[in-house]
């Protein structure tokens, strides 16, 4: 688009036709406050602290939704515009609950910081202080609609990022309340506790029950880290203070979440109530005892030097690339992977799912699992009308969103569709698997994006693990779990009938039904290496807290010293 | 929470038919909400949950945004209402003539309070602010038929002729 020539505080510049004020200001390296706008979402111009002056114009104008033309001349500091601002901070300080020593974002809030910068020293008007129901139905964060500012950021990414569309307004005015779906409690709604919301709210009106009044945004640091939860690999901000992880945000400018996080990628962690592994663990019977490292460590060396080559070891998601090439060199025997094995067949890329104008989900519930992914299929029907069509029956928490559902044996009917389609995309997890095989070598302009349990899936294949674990039998079975919790039963029937097991793990369930030894393991937060997403993208894990947990590479270290 | 107040047993009864007809008349109209939700609220004269669930699901719309709306404009009902409407106006000149005096006369005959709907469906009595005949004062609309001049005795006959 050709450029056009604004004047912005005395500069003049050349930003591309169709621009913003608010993005012009920012070509020209000029700071314009603002509230209701935030960079991943569509700007609406609710707040009115972005206003400006525009030569020309017979008022003042919200530079995030005003766009500019030839010749406009603006004005962002002028002592008009300075004053409309207090004049709207005050009016929102008015409205509702703003004081703020009372509230955990004290020191974190936007709301607040605008109040220093424009220095609001009293209330200038009167406060009808009504009071509003506060929404704690959610397990893992609180609404307090008293702190609430209206600027509609939460229904915003509710509805373009997430796809979800559980967020809406209710009523007119200073009445006005956010509300999910049919003005329902939060917990009853159609919410999927992801968490974008809390993440972009401005003020203390939605509270991470966890983190809550642990470390004001200049008391923590912020580590760019990877999640491992799952083969998405999202991109996460951990926010840290005094050495422990206190939140997980998604980081926004990470492929390929952008900014998006599940519930289990944000909230599991800081919810854990296992019992974590800090020493060696030796079985006594159905005892187990704290053992002294050489002790415990003697005995795996015995155990797997006795065994030859009869060692199987299996890996979970949670083992970086680093963890199994060291693993690899060091340990004889077989190499298994914990799950289904990641496909390498898989052409789309998570961007692609943000094109796509078919998407065909083949046995999967993307509300479920890899849910980072399902949000990319809701707001693709959501926002850009693609049409989802669900394969498989049985209930799907995408049900709301398919235009159509047809069984396994309705595949013909699916490629057909398909073939009108200009690119569809087909998603599908290890059970829907040949179903979506088949679809996608029968429609060229078709892509696949397949999912497999277990963050490092791809890394782990890469490193020789690339063997689904099926209880094969050995003298000395090694699990390598992290901080894996989720266990299919049949892994640990299996396990159970293994002469030897040690797990390694950071966690002692459920492990503690089937190990003769457990030996401590580091958590994602504490280690650093290279995870695998599902479409190939390498993504690194960076250690955000330290541990006295030994790493796996000194456990290792630790035995093969013994063996000597 | 007002949905709450409609009875089980009449969400139950949910007839779809009508809907359905209006949903297809506006199948090849985006954005028609507005519209939709008038028409769905003649049919079935408030708008029922089911009905903003089927509107949600054909429409795409979310729910969330068929609250808004429904609570935006004060012309929408989410609770079922009576097979007569009562306004009474309490606009200044009706209220200098005696609408305060009206509107408890028919809370004290039909028990209940203005807003709401008789446990029957029989009848829902409302207080509005000025419907722009002064000149009647004070005036009364039922069931869209202007009634002026009205006095307790007057209003009470007019009711209780109601079916």
């Amino acid at each position: 688009m050709p450029d056009v020539h604004v004047t912005i505080d005395g500069t003049e510049i050349a930003v591309p036709s169709g621009s913003t004020v608010l993005e012009a200001a920012r070509i020209a390296g000029i700071e314009v406050d603002t509230l209701c706008d935030h960079p991943a979402i569509e700007p609406i111009g609710a707040c009115r602290i972005c206003l400006v002056e525009v030569e020309k114009q017979r008022a003042l104008q919200p530079a995030c939704t005003f766009p500019v033309s030839d010749g406009m001349v603006v004005h962002t500091r002028s002592e008009k515009v300075v004053g409309a601002r207090k004049f709207v901070l005050q009016l929102l300080f008015s409205e509702r609950n703003h004081f703020c020593m009372f509230c955990q974002m004290s020191g974190s809030c936007e709301l607040q910081n605008l109040a220093y910068k424009y220095e609001l020293d009293h209330w200038q008007f009167n406060r009808p202080m009504p009071t509003y129901a506060v929404d704690a139905s959610r397990e893992y964060f609180v609404m307090d609609h008293n702190r609430c500012i209206l600027c509609r950021r939460c229904i915003r990414v509710c509805d373009e990022l997430v796809g979800n569309g559980t967020l809406g307004l209710k009523n007119r005015g200073a009445d006005a309340v956010i509300i999910a779906d049919l003005d329902v409690p939060f917990g009853e709604s159609s919410c999927i506790s992801c968490g974008t919301c809390l993440q972009v709210c401005p003020t203390g009106a939605l509270m991470d029950r966890a983190s809550a009044y642990m470390g004001a945004s200049d008391q923590v640091e912020r580590v760019k880290s990877r999640c491992m939860g799952c083969p998405v690999g999202c991109g996460t901000e951990l926010v840290v203070r005094d050495g422990q992880v206190i939140r997980v945000e998604g980081d926004w400018d990470a492929e390929p979440n952008k900014g998006l996080l599940c519930v289990v990628g944000r909230f599991d962690p800081q919810h854990e109530v296992r019992e974590r592994v800090r020493k060696p663990l030796v079985r006594q019977g159905d005892a187990w005892s704290i053992a002294d490292g050489e002790a415990a460590y003697g005995l795996v060396a015995e155990k797997v030097a006795a065994a030859g080559d009869s060692v199987a070891t299996v890996a979970s998601g949670f083992v970086t690339l680093e963890e199994a090439q060291a693993l690899g060199s060091a340990v004889r025997g077989r190499k298994f992977y914990m799950y289904d094995l990641p496909q390498t067949d898989r052409t789309a890329t998570m961007a692609d799912l943000d094109e796509a104008d078919l998407f065909i989900v083949t046995e999967m519930d993307l509300s479920l699992d890899f849910q980072v992914a399902g949000m990319a299929v809701k707001r693709g029907v959501r926002k850009r009308g693609a049409r989802l069509i669900l394969v498989g029956e049985g209930e799907n928490g995408l049900a709301d969103w398919a235009s159509m559902r047809v069984g396994r044996a309705d595949l013909a009917k699916v490629i057909a569709m398909a073939k009108s389609a200009e690119r569809p995309v087909v998603v599908s997890g290890p059970a829907g698997l040949a179903a979506a095989r088949e679809i996608v070598s029968a429609v060229p302009a078709a892509s696949l994006a397949s999912f497999a349990p277990g963050g490092n899936g791809r890394g782990l294949c890469d490193a020789g693990f690339g063997q689904t674990y099926a209880g094969d039998a050995a003298k000395v079975t090694v699990v390598v779990a992290g901080e894996t919790s989720q266990v299919e039963p049949g892994l640990l029937d299996a396990l159970k009938k293994q002469e030897f097991v040690v797990v390694v793990a950071s966690y002692r369930e459920p492990w503690d039904q089937v190990a003769d030894v457990i030996l401590p393991m580091p958590t994602a937060f504490e280690k650093s290496g290279t995870t695998v997403c599902a479409d190939g993208q390498a993504g690194q894990v960076v250690a955000a807290m330290s541990t006295r947990v030994p790493t796996l590479e000194a456990t290792i270290g630790m035995v093969a010293e013994a063996i000597r | 929470m007002v949905l709450e107040q409609t009875k089980t047993e009449d969400r139950a009864a949910f007839d779809e038919g009508p809907l359905e007809e209006i949903l297809d008349s506006f199948s090849a109209q985006e954005g028609a909400v507005i519209p939709i939700l008038q028409r769905a609220q003649q049919a079935y004269g408030y708008l029922p949950e089911e009905a903003l669930r089927m509107i949600s699901k054909r429409t795409g719309f979310s729910l969330a945004q068929l609250y808004g709306v429904a609570t935006f404009y004060s012309q929408f009902y989410l609770q079922r209402r009576g097979r007569h409407v009562i306004n009474i106006c309490d606009g200044t000149a009706c209220h200098v003539k005696g609408a305060p005096r009206l509107v408890t006369t028919l809370e004290e005959e039909l028990g209940i309070k203005a807003g709401e709907t008789s446990p029957d469906y029989r009848v829902t009595l409302e207080v509005v602010y000025c419907l722009g005949s002064c000149a009647l004062a004070p005036m009364a609309v039922i069931d869209g038929q202007v009634y002026g001049r009205l006095v307790p005795e007057k209003v009470l006959k007019l009711v209780r002729e109601l079916d």
